[in-house]
């Protein structure tokens, strides 16, 4: 899948690139281009895209995923060629009609193996081999001349480069959440002392909270709306990086998803709000470090995978259209015999948006992935 | 092949595991512990380690900032009273904002002396000793409460007590009590011998403070339950008047003793008599208190309990108490008969790390030097801010004081926090940090977890590392 610097040039992509939109205009006026955002969403934990963007038409999903899909059956948000998107994607759904919102089907990075840490840091690196202190979006931001973004405490790998990016975190640290609760639960299951230490904390916390109503928690809503006015008062930061957990779905899938989109569904309406004018120059990409597996396991969830969906959205977006190409769920159409099978590479896609929506030439872009070429598709309007 | 006793050493004695302590501690871990405690090597530490901040610095910087004020409330009082000057409201801030920079400067300064320290700590190739710096720090704890002591309170560990863990326990009691900090915070610089001349002079509107007195026989030395009384205390207050702090920036800035403050005649504390005399009476008195089987036995049994277990086995405090005894109370050879003790050496870890233990050992573990919120709010956010106890008594030293709801609530929050700042592969950090303590269970969830984050907070949160 993934194709040297040789092919690329030798494969007459980079003639498409310079002509399929004119961008010596652009060009002659850089700052319009600066002000074109790019927010990243990194969904660490790896979202299940068979739950998310639901192949309807496959004849054999239905027959794999009946437990998952009942539940939510009667209230699925149609989209073209047979997909559907999850009731909780409300905001996401409205966007698609009106032309704002495209998922892609059946993406990877080009990491094969099933370590969320290793995954997630070579998908925030964007090379074949991870490096730690070159990250893709700020080598992006660095070719565009702008800096970047992120809403964290630390720089994200991904914002690691040879400029300074910026962060911004509320100084109040994040209240740790159920899944995280929950795993401690288990950590501690041989240790009577450890866990009642912790349920005392966990009872001793929701009584707090109920007190005080409302604790503020800078949860992901609270952060993407942060992230938009951030974008609107900075002039050059030019991309930001939002992350958000919770997506290792390991049992329970049905509900902790019905939760975990909706949630995203709606920090992505906050970050539209906050963003205002601004949204119709934004392409948010939303990509999750690999996918999980297509069959249910024995505790109602799934387990690690390999493809998966991304989302791309914004005003600046061709949407309603769901691109990728699917590659069938029977047993031989899998990734060893088990995963959905990746078809395009994540950063293909991402390349499609830096070349469409920030003018980057053939050249910039292969210094930003050296190891895929950008799709042939319009993906910005 | 390194043995689970060089992880015990490092963890339950020091800060944590990295490859030069593993490789130090090795095959004899107790003889790592006790060469720290080696007068060379202390000095030689300390030497490496230049921290700038220092009492007289932080007296003189206050002489200057009580002069600024004075001046400035006189500047503003001019600028008030001449309404037709324009310019007075800003002459007025400029002036304000001259004596305010100091105190800024004061403040910034004594938090950078704490920060030094703690980084000094993550890193350093001695931390047992760094480990007996902060117990007596605590154990001789002042409060950074007002202008004076939140410049100076930092001072007192760095000049009292770090210079003074290998030696006699009576040379750290008399360089602690004649220290500004201790001086200021338990108010003896203001305690005037009736008799005094200064006292006489003063007819009776100035006289005895009895605070410093009673907490070194209280907390410092003999304990609650030693059997002192009030006379005890009063005569021990009469003897140590005098004991002040030279405010003068130009001259000493620093310890005086006050001949005209102190009291005359002879003292009798604690069933031993003093002959009448000038400091040395005060000096005389702490050097036999610091030597007294209660002080032995109440601090020894503080030792083991810090170090060890909340319930302290008799038998680690019984033989402490006879080194004191032998030795005198040669805190080298004190902390030996801790060190040398088998039941300090058992298997299951017993203590529940404090805030500050867990934030450095964290650190340690995770390479992290920088935190953001910086180490003291860090720890101001765990519940443990340096020179903050708010009582002479100090911080608790044991689990239920640290692991309240609440508390273990936060320490989840902030270790999820700082796992952000981790770089390292989680394994290999919980690895390299406990070694063969590692749980087999601790390393599934750590697998398991969904992001590098995640792991990190799993681990910083199990039991064994919660625990040393």
């Amino acid at each position: 899948m993934s194709i040297g610097r040789r092919d690329f040039i030798k494969g007459g992509v980079a003639g498409w690139v310079l002509t399929q939109a004119p961008m010596a205009n652009a060009w002659a006026k850089a700052s319009s281009v600066k002000s074109k955002k790019i927010v990243w969403v990194m969904l660490r934990g790896a979202m299940d895209s068979l739950h998310s963007v639901l192949p309807l038409a496959d004849p054999n999903y239905m027959a794999i995923r009946k437990d998952f899909v009942e539940p939510i059956q009667n209230k699925l948000l149609p989209l073209q060629q047979g997909y559907a998107l999850h009731p909780s994607f409300k905001n996401c759904h409205q966007w698609y009609q009106s032309g704002q919102f495209l998922p892609v089907v059946a993406v990877a990075s080009g990491y094969r193996e099933r370590s969320h840490f290793d995954a997630q840091d070579q998908m925030e690196s964007g090379l074949n081999a991870t490096d730690y202190e070159n990250g893709w979006l700020a080598r992006a931001v660095n070719e565009l001349g702008g800096h970047g973004l992120a809403i964290s405490q630390t720089v994200p790998i991904a914002l690691r480069g040879k400029m300074d990016s910026q962060t911004w975190f509320p100084s109040h640290f994040t209240a740790s959440e159920d899944d995280l609760l929950g795993r401690l639960r288990k950590l501690y299951a041989n240790n009577q002392e450890f866990s009642e230490l912790l349920e005392s904390a966990i009872t001793s916390r929701d009584m707090l909270e109920m007190n005080e109503q409302k604790r503020k928690r800078p949860d992901f809503s609270y952060l993407a709306a942060q992230c938009g006015e951030l974008l609107n008062l900075d002039d050059s930061a030019s991309c930001a990086m939002l992350e958000l957990g919770g997506w290792d779905t390991h049992n329970n899938q049905v509900g902790r998803l019905n939760r975990q989109f909706k949630i995203l569904d709606e920090g992505l309406a906050q970050l539209k709000e906050s963003l205002g004018e601004a949204w119709k120059d934004t392409v948010v990409l939303v990509t999750t470090e690999f996918g999980r597996t297509v069959k249910i396991n024995g505790t109602k969830g799934t387990d690690h995978g390999t493809g998966s969906a991304m989302f791309i959205l914004g005003g600046a977006v061709k949407g309603k259209q769901v691109l990728g190409e699917w590659p069938g769920l029977s047993d031989s159409q899998l990734f060893e015999n088990r995963d959905l099978m990746p078809t395009t590479d994540v950063r293909s896609w991402k390349a499609s948006v830096l070349h469409q929506h920030w003018g980057l030439s053939a050249e910039q872009l292969l210094r930003v992935f050296p190891d895929v070429k950008p799709m042939l598709k319009t993906v910005v309007a | 092949m390194l043995s689970s006793q060089a992880f015990i050493a490092a963890n339950r004695f020091g800060y944590g595991a990295d490859q030069t302590i593993l490789e130090q501690a090795g095959t004899e871990p107790k003889a790592w512990l006790l060469q720290q405690l080696d007068v060379a090597n202390i000095a030689k530490e300390l030497a490496s380690f230049d921290n700038a901040w220092s009492s007289k610095t932080a007296i003189k910087s206050m002489a200057i900032y009580r002069q600024k004020k004075k001046q400035d409330k006189v500047n503003a009082k001019k600028a008030s009273m001449q309404p037709s000057m324009q310019a007075a409201p800003d002459d007025e801030k400029m002036m304000m904002l001259n004596s305010d920079s100091i105190q800024k400067q004061m403040n910034k300064s004594a938090a950078k002396s704490i920060n030094l320290t703690i980084a000094h700590q993550i890193t350093t190739q001695n931390p047992f000793y760094w480990r007996l710096v902060d117990f007596f720090s605590n154990h001789f704890s002042v409060s950074a409460s007002g202008q004076i002591m939140r410049a100076l309170a930092p001072t007192l560990e760095n000049e009292g007590i770090a210079p003074n863990i290998s030696g006699y326990f009576s040379e750290m009691l008399v360089a602690v009590e004649s220290h500004p900090a201790m001086l200021i915070y338990l108010n003896n610089e203001q305690s005037v011998g009736p008799n005094s001349k200064f006292g006489q002079r003063a007819k009776g509107k100035k006289g005895l403070n009895e605070n410093l007195a009673r907490e070194i026989l209280e907390l410092h030395t003999l304990g609650v339950d030693a059997g002192y009384d009030q006379s005890d205390v009063t005569e021990l207050a009469r003897a140590i008047t005098g004991w002040g702090v030279d405010n003068n920036a130009k001259k000493n800035a620093g310890f005086t003793f006050r001949a005209g403050f102190h009291e005359p005649g002879k003292r009798r504390v604690f069933g031993r008599s003093y002959k009448s005399g000038g400091v040395e009476q005060g000096i005389a008195i702490l050097k036999d208190l610091a030597e007294d089987p209660k002080t032995a036995e109440h601090v020894s049994r503080k030792l083991v309990t810090h170090f060890v277990s909340d319930q302290a086995p008799q038998e680690i405090v019984d033989q402490m108490v006879s080194i004191w005894a032998s030795t005198k109370g040669y805190l080298p050879k004190v902390i030996e008969a801790m060190i040398l003790h088998p039941l300090s050496w058992s298997e299951t870890p017993e203590k529940f790390k404090t805030p500050r233990e867990f934030m450095i050992s964290t650190c340690k573990a995770c390479d992290i030097k920088r935190l953001r919120p910086d180490f003291i709010k860090s720890l101001t956010i765990l519940g443990q801010k340096p020179f903050a106890a708010g009582s002479p008594a100090g911080y608790k030293d044991t689990q239920e004081y640290w692991a309240g709801p609440r508390a273990m609530m936060g320490r989840i929050e902030w270790a999820e926090h700082a796992s952000k700042f981790a770089k390292l592969a989680p394994m290999e950090i919980a690895t390299g940090a406990l070694g063969p303590q590692l749980n087999k269970l601790t390393q599934l969830q750590i697998s398991r977890a969904e992001s590098k984050q995640q792991a990190v907070t799993l681990f910083l949160m199990s039991p064994e590392f919660q625990k040393r």
